[in-house]
């Protein structure tokens, strides 16, 4: 679920691509005549893609012509593709000027980016339908009215603050993904952080370290990218139940920053399990409206959540690589490395 | 004219708080720094929050005299406005140190050790403050603060009486303190603030031992114990450092001296 929601807010600015890129993707989508036959090539092609091409594929970046093969990766419109014209309609939309912004922001740093393909297998379409639509019912079902009966009662300032002490035991695995990325200035704002918002953010409740003046911001990143970072491809597009849209490669990342969350050495299991759905609640009720409003938007939910989710990954690993390769010109460059010209004495 | 008049009796009020203070019964104390008397959140009102450390040397009583020693490490969360008023609450956790206390006045027990130990045991500690300024250096204020232990502190002691060796269990339950004072405050052009005042305190805890040993004290089972003194003084320094961040230093001597530091940081 929370990769779902970590996607409504780009989602809501790709609502026109979305539907372009349906119209593309629904032709390729299948490559199985019927239901049956996909399910019964599922366990070969699942093998087959995890032995050979999971997580040997290469990042999910080309910049040649789509592959022409049935079960093979959708193409998904490009993030950076093209320079974004304004319209009139488009400026009176503040959600549209700030996901133009992101795509000139794309194109600042397009130089490592290029012109580029996100690409995503989906050889598993039948069942990662099946486990949205699950998904989809455990949210509406379930999760939603929940959070909505938790969100009448709780005050908002008190569920921003379970969010941020949530959101700061998660830095194991964000501070490890930094070092792991060579990022060691993202390391050293993620301890900063997470030692400022312990001692002085009464234990993580409060977020002191983002205000203006300390501007110690959140790494955005996970194992998942570290992976992305280090040429590991997505491999193919799969839906968890409960857990949501992932890949092989995520998959992984959702192992590793499990045993890297503190939550989840809670015990008893029913302790941990508790903690992790009033977690869950928590977050949800905080956005409750924007899943909605994104699924009504969509011809076609899964297809938009799938593209969405890969641009999200993509983008967020292509992010990565460009901090990476700044902080590495920026180590280049400095007066350090230059050497020493002795002064010259009058 | 109303400041004069507010001036005047917000003083008269504190006086007479001391005084009551002064000649209640018996006081006691261990409670952390009491900081400047003026808030530093922000004047339109917000939180601030703090993480400290206070040592804390006293002498207890109950018939005999007894040094009691405390490292305590806490957190704090505050809401002032006004630049004149401040609630707070702190979460600590700290170790108790009492010497002599195993100490037998019978010259036939023999005992281990003398000194009643034991480690860090969570208290809680709420308090306010308000604060009255003369003028745009110096300024008045007032604050009341009170801790309690959630737990009991437990150190055992070994040894032989009368030829019997034995093992006694003392336990030191419901320790609370409460703190009244007043303080004056002068603001520096840099935005460092000094202070100084007295305060009065009131410290009690009950004490067991867990068997009647010849020469040892509290065998009776649940005995007040209080502070030798009522009343001190304190003094201190709150420092802003960057981006938001304050250091606060402060002795206090009343029986012993007692000193703390503690960083805050002002949302």
């Amino acid at each position: 679920m929370k990769f779902y929601i970590k996607i409504i807010v780009r989602l809501k600015f790709q609502k026109r691509r979305a539907l372009k890129f349906v119209s593309r993707t629904i032709p390729h989508s299948g490559g199985y005549n019927t239901p049956k036959q996909a399910l019964g090539s599922i366990p070969v092609i699942v093998l087959f893609i995890f032995l050979t091409a999971g997580y040997a594929h290469s990042a999910g970046v080309t910049g040649g012509a789509l592959s022409a093969s049935s079960s093979g990766p959708v193409e998904l419109a490009s993030s950076s593709a093209h320079v974004p014209v304004q319209t009139a309609a488009d400026a009176a939309n503040p959600l549209e000027e700030e996901y133009k912004e992101d795509e000139v922001s794309d194109n600042d740093t397009g130089k490592a980016v290029g012109e580029e393909k996100a690409e995503i297998a989906d050889p598993l379409e039948p069942v990662n339908r099946a486990m949205h639509q699950f998904n989809d019912k455990l949210y509406f079902w379930a999760l939603k009215p929940v959070a909505q009966g938790y969100k009448a009662v709780v005050p908002e300032p008190a569920r921003i603050s379970v969010k941020n002490f949530f959101s700061n035991l998660g830095f194991p695995a964000r501070f490890l993904s930094c070092l792991l990325q060579a990022d060691f200035s993202g390391a050293a704002t993620e301890a900063g952080r997470f030692t400022v918002n312990t001692v002085w953010g009464i234990g993580g409740l409060l977020d002191p370290s983002s205000g203006k003046e300390l501007d110690l911001q959140m790494q955005d990143t996970d194992l998942g990218q570290t992976l992305g970072v280090w040429g590991i491809g997505q491999g193919f597009y799969i839906v968890w139940p409960v857990l949501g849209p992932s890949s092989p490669r995520d998959s992984v990342s959702i192992a590793g920053d499990y045993f890297l969350y503190p939550v989840s050495y809670i015990d008893p299991w029913y302790d941990w399990l508790g903690v992790r759905v009033w977690q869950e609640v928590n977050a949800t009720s905080l956005r409750i409206g924007d899943y909605e409003s994104l699924k009504n938007a969509a011809v076609d939910p899964y297809v938009a959540f799938r593209d969405a989710y890969i641009q999200y990954r993509l983008k967020a690993v292509k992010a990565r690589k460009a901090k990476m390769m700044k902080s590495a010109s920026e180590e280049a460059q400095s007066p350090e490395r230059e050497p020493a010209v002795p002064k010259k004495e009058n | 004219m109303k400041k004069e008049i507010f001036a005047k009796n917000f003083l008269l009020i504190t006086l007479v708080l001391l005084l009551i203070f002064a000649v209640c019964p018996r006081i006691v104390a261990a409670a952390g720094l009491f900081g400047a008397p003026q808030t530093v959140s922000k004047e339109a009102g917000g939180i601030n929050t703090a993480v400290g450390y206070w040592y804390h040397e006293d002498t207890c009583q109950n018939g005999a005299d007894h040094k009691i020693r405390q490292n305590m490490i806490y957190s704090q969360a505050a809401y002032g406005a006004g630049n004149i008023w401040e609630i707070y609450a702190r979460l600590g956790v700290s170790d108790l140190k009492i010497f002599d206390v195993f100490s037998s006045a019978d010259p036939s027990t023999a005992t281990g050790k003398d000194d009643f130990e034991e480690n860090w045991k969570f208290s809680g500690t709420l308090g306010a403050k308000i604060f009255y300024p003369f003028n745009e250096t110096f300024g008045m204020g007032a604050f009341v603060q009170g801790t309690y232990y959630f737990s009991n502190f437990t150190d055992n002691v070994s040894g032989i009486s009368g030829g019997v060796p034995f093992v006694a269990d003392l336990k030191v339950k419901n320790l609370w303190d409460v703190n009244f004072g007043v303080g004056l405050q002068a603001t520096l052009s840099c935005g460092m603030r000094l202070y100084a005042g007295p305060y009065l305190y009131y410290s009690e805890a009950k004490m067991s031992l867990s068997a009647a040993v010849p020469g040892l004290e509290y065998a009776a089972g649940n005995v007040s114990v209080e502070n030798k003194s009522t009343a001190g003084g304190f003094a201190g320094a709150d420092i802003p450092l960057a981006k938001g961040f304050r250091l606060n230093i402060e002795g206090q001597y009343a029986d012993r001296f007692s000193a703390g530091a503690a960083i805050s940081y002002t949302y």
